[in-house]
């Protein structure tokens, strides 16, 4: 196993050299390249100190030598072992101890690596909180989708997954700041970054007036969710759908009420009920309990939630902890809906695959209750495909947040490679390909060990 | 995958005339509801963008001044508008004939040879479009009568006649009817969007294709030598997938300026990985069967064997990866114009978009309809190339 790890890694060695070399090429082969009279173009200055600053520029960076010398001085200074030089640039000796130096950034006069650790947290924040949403979701619809194949859900489930990875990040993350962050609608989430300006000087939990107010919150949130979810696993029908649609309605018409003097008009009046109605309705018809009472409760959460603000929100101080989900709630659900779909579908076809196969028929043939035969047998053999795509779920997360940090105003990695490529920064430009590079493969290696973990039959050794 | 559908095979064959393993595919697909639907908005929008400046533009159709009857619209077609529309025509009338693929593709493309080169002599519309001229002429009451397109303001008409325009919610009440509303320099959303779906399709198709063709080219010849050529372009492949797309999409456009055939080409270049995974593992699979090892002993060129004998054979599973990759396209090219490191001056969905944003205020309809048509686009596609992979996949036919 260790001999397969280390030379998995030692593979990785020429894969990162290839991704650098494919994007520096790109970088240097472009009309002006990187080279100081870029760098300092569209600066208004006299001709005397531009020429003093490219010299300047010149000097620190090296960028007056060839391409390919500026990718080999990069190369060595990035790798921990290397070549030493002199004041005068001549190469003065070798060393294994030297340490990677990733450089300093052209636009930012930092350096890169100080860049990175303030940038990288926030975007494996979002990452790290979307991730298990998307697999929790994704789960429990794939497998409910699979074995009720061809069923009314199926056939739902299937083409509202479609739907939700066809709608564009952009779209979304317009929309939902357009109209649930701006004063012009509903003022209710915060427009940027990941906490408000203050957030260092609140406490880390939130905190009430008194403790009355505090179970006067407590209560009234959690009576309107209980109550939904009561109302959600109940049998019958016609009662849920009444009740729920009900419900809708109300929200809907207290929502529009709650818009802005300016903003108000009969069309959300009239068009928020509908909106409501599309999404509430459908899942209460729908006869899966978990999915009824997961969805409508929240819808029930939220609803209590803002009851309860209305009502106990008197001398409430968020907190730290809840300053920070506020802020996350958006971009997460932004960078979490289009995996969720892509999750789901193959959740689904693989979990179908399994369902077919000869051992799951064994096993229901031999008396197992079928929830058994899911969750122990099926479900187990269907997670492979799940682990695989873990890995290249990470990737396109990462260039989703170069969208969703770009939207909300996140400063993180995803907002610093926009602006390292737009202000041709050579050496963020190079470190952020270096990092998102090693990131993916560390995520391929650590899905093929998972892979292992997950099936006795594949062994590395 | 042939080997699994010959087992179906004689219940198809025996009932119908036979099919080739690709057109059996491509009649299954579209048997389907979501790949009717599918094809039919990327058919409402192909016939949109062919005659978008017939459907939105500021020129009259046909004006008569003082007897004189002209057709202003038809002075200001463009060679690109000229030579769509003769392709359009000639691929339509190319459907009802009984020609076989290969000289189909012949004619339609000696007719946009010989429109682009008729054209490029004969054609050269007005170097200045002055959109508010007729409409001065109207209100003047210079002209006899005339005729108007459905959406009378062009792309980038700003209504400068009018004086104080701006945005203006849809359907506003005013004298000139806005479907979409207007953006900040009062320029007509709809007609911005009629005319940005010829972006939109282009990219799709040409950046697709452009992948298409270096995955089809690598990965034939990895699959087809396999062994030393394998490991190494694998690793190429690796290093391809090892960068995050859009990352290397932002770092090309930004380097190298902003220029619609650019981003058609790195998009194109950037995404070939997939395909070349495809027709690798087609490849590998037909190299050992014997129609391809009869090919090379009779000494065939390599041209003939990879794309005559084998790609016809391992080619379906690319044509879901294409139709799942033109909608990528797609949003790459919403996703970098949304960025704004896209066009400048025309307008395309996704920099419509970024407009919305950079504006000072909210103004939902100029986010809404761009987006939505983004979205609707991309959905279409994403039907088609789910009903193509459903009816390549040998599970669902034997049940």
């Amino acid at each position: 196993m260790t001999d397969y790890i280390l030379r998995r890694i030692l593979l990785m060695i020429p894969t990162l050299l290839g991704i650098t070399i494919v994007v520096f090429t790109v970088m240097a082969s472009a009309p002006g390249g990187i080279s100081a009279a870029t760098l300092v173009d569209g600066q208004n200055l006299d001709p005397e100190a531009k020429r003093e600053i490219e010299a300047y520029y010149n000097r620190i960076y090296g960028l007056d030598s060839p391409p390919a010398v500026q990718y080999l001085r990069w190369l060595n200074n990035v790798s921990p072992v290397g070549f030493e030089f002199d004041d005068a640039g001549d190469i003065s000796g070798f060393s294994l101890t030297k340490g990677s130096d990733l450089g300093k950034s052209f636009r930012y006069g930092r350096q890169v690596s100080e860049l990175l650790s303030e940038r990288v947290p926030i975007t494996l924040l979002l990452n790290a909180v979307s991730i298990p949403i998307i697999y929790l979701i994704a789960i429990i619809l794939g497998v409910y989708a699979a074995t009720q194949r061809g069923s009314r859900f199926d056939i739902t489930s299937g083409s509202v997954m479609l739907a939700l990875w066809s709608i564009p990040t952009m779209l979304a993350g317009v929309l939902l700041i357009g109209f649930f962050s701006n004063v012009q609608y509903w003022h209710w989430f915060p427009t940027a970054g990941i906490s408000s300006p203050n957030a260092d000087n609140l406490p880390f939990m939130p905190h009430w007036q008194s403790l009355g107010q505090a179970g006067l919150f407590g209560l009234i949130s959690s009576g309107f969710t209980g109550l939904t979810v009561w109302l959600a696993a109940l049998g019958s029908v016609t009662i849920r759908v009444g009740v729920f649609s009900l419900l809708a309605v109300i929200a809907a018409v207290l929502m529009a009420s709650a818009l802005p003097e300016s903003s108000q008009s009969l069309s959300w009046t009239l068009l928020l009920p509908v909106i409501f109605l599309f999404f509430v309705t459908p899942v209460a018809l729908s006869d899966y309990v978990i999915l009824r009472i997961a969805y409508l409760g929240l819808f029930g959460l939220i609803l209590g939630l803002f009851a309860a603000l209305h009502y106990a929100g008197e001398g409430f101080i968020s907190g730290f902890f809840v300053d920070r989900a506020w802020h996350l709630v958006l971009p997460v659900f932004c960078l979490s809906y289009g995996g969720l779909a892509v999750l789901t579908k193959l959740t689904r076809t693989s979990m179908l695959e399994n369902l077919m196969s000869d051992y799951a028929r064994t096993a229901r043939a031999k008396g197992l209750a079928e929830k058994d035969v899911i969750w122990r047998h099926v479900f187990r053999n269907s997670l492979l495909p799940l682990i695989t795509v873990a890995a290249s779920l990470l990737p396109g997360m990462l260039s989703g947040s170069v969208i969703v940090e770009s939207i909300f105003s996140i400063e993180g990695m995803g907002k610093l490679a926009i602006e390292a490529v737009q202000t041709r920064d050579r050496e963020l430009v190079l470190s952020i390909t270096l990092l998102s590079g090693l990131l993916t493969l560390l995520g391929y290696l650590i899905s093929d060990l998972l892979y292992a973990v997950a099936d006795p039959r594949i062994s590395y050794d | 995958m042939t080997e699994l559908n010959s087992n179906s095979q004689p219940s198809a064959s025996s009932t119908q005339t036979r099919y080739s393993f690709t057109q059996r595919v491509i009649k299954d697909t579209f048997t389907r509801w979501g790949a009717r639907i599918g094809l039919a908005w990327i058919a409402i929008l192909t016939v949109v963008a062919v005659f978008a400046p017939f459907v939105a533009s500021s020129f009259p159709w046909l004006i008569s001044q003082s007897g004189v009857v002209t057709s202003p619209l038809l002075e200001h077609l463009s060679l690109a508008d000229v030579t769509l529309l003769m392709t359009f025509f000639t691929a339509f009338f190319l459907c009802f004939t009984q020609l076989n693929l290969e000289k189909k593709a012949i004619i339609l493309i000696a007719a946009v040879i010989i429109t682009l080169v008729a054209g490029s002599l004969t054609i050269n519309p007005p170097k200045l479009s002055i959109y508010e001229h007729y409409r001065t002429l109207h209100q003047q009451g210079d002209v006899d009568w005339v005729i108007y397109p459905p959406i009378p303001f062009s792309a980038q008409d700003y209504l400068r006649d009018y004086g104080d325009t701006g945005l203006e919610h849809p359907l506003s009440k005013n004298d000139r009817r806005h479907w979409f509303g207007t953006e900040e320099n009062g320029a007509d959303v709809l007609s911005r969007m009629i005319h940005a779906s010829r972006i939109a399709l282009a990219i799709g198709f040409i950046a697709t294709g452009i992948a298409m063709s270096i995955g089809i080219v690598i990965g034939g010849l990895m699959g087809f030598f396999s062994g030393k050529v394998d490991m190494i372009g694998m690793r190429i492949v690796e290093v391809f997938e090892a960068i995050p797309t859009l990352f290397l999409l932002l770092t090309f456009v930004a380097f190298f300026g902003r220029s619609l055939y650019l981003m058609m080409v790195i998009i194109g270049i950037t995404g070939w990985t997939g395909y070349a995974r495809y027709i690798r593992a087609e490849f590998l699979r037909l190299r050992q069967q014997d129609f391809v090892q009869a090919a090379i002993s009779l000494g065939l060129p390599l041209p003939s064997i990879l794309f005559r004998h084998m790609l016809p054979n391992g080619i379906a599973p690319v044509l879901v990866a294409a139709s799942f990759g033109v909608a990528s396209a797609i949003l790459s090219e919403a996703t970098l114009s949304f960025l704004g490191l896209g066009l400048v001056g025309e307008p395309s969905w996704g920099q419509m978009l970024n407009q919305a944003v950079k504006s000072s205020s909210f103004n939902w309809w100029m986010a809404a309809f761009p987006g939505g048509a983004i979205f609707l686009t991309v959905f279409a596609y994403n039907l088609i190339g789910e009903a193509m992979r459903d009816a390549i996949d040998p599970h669902l036919h034997k049940s």
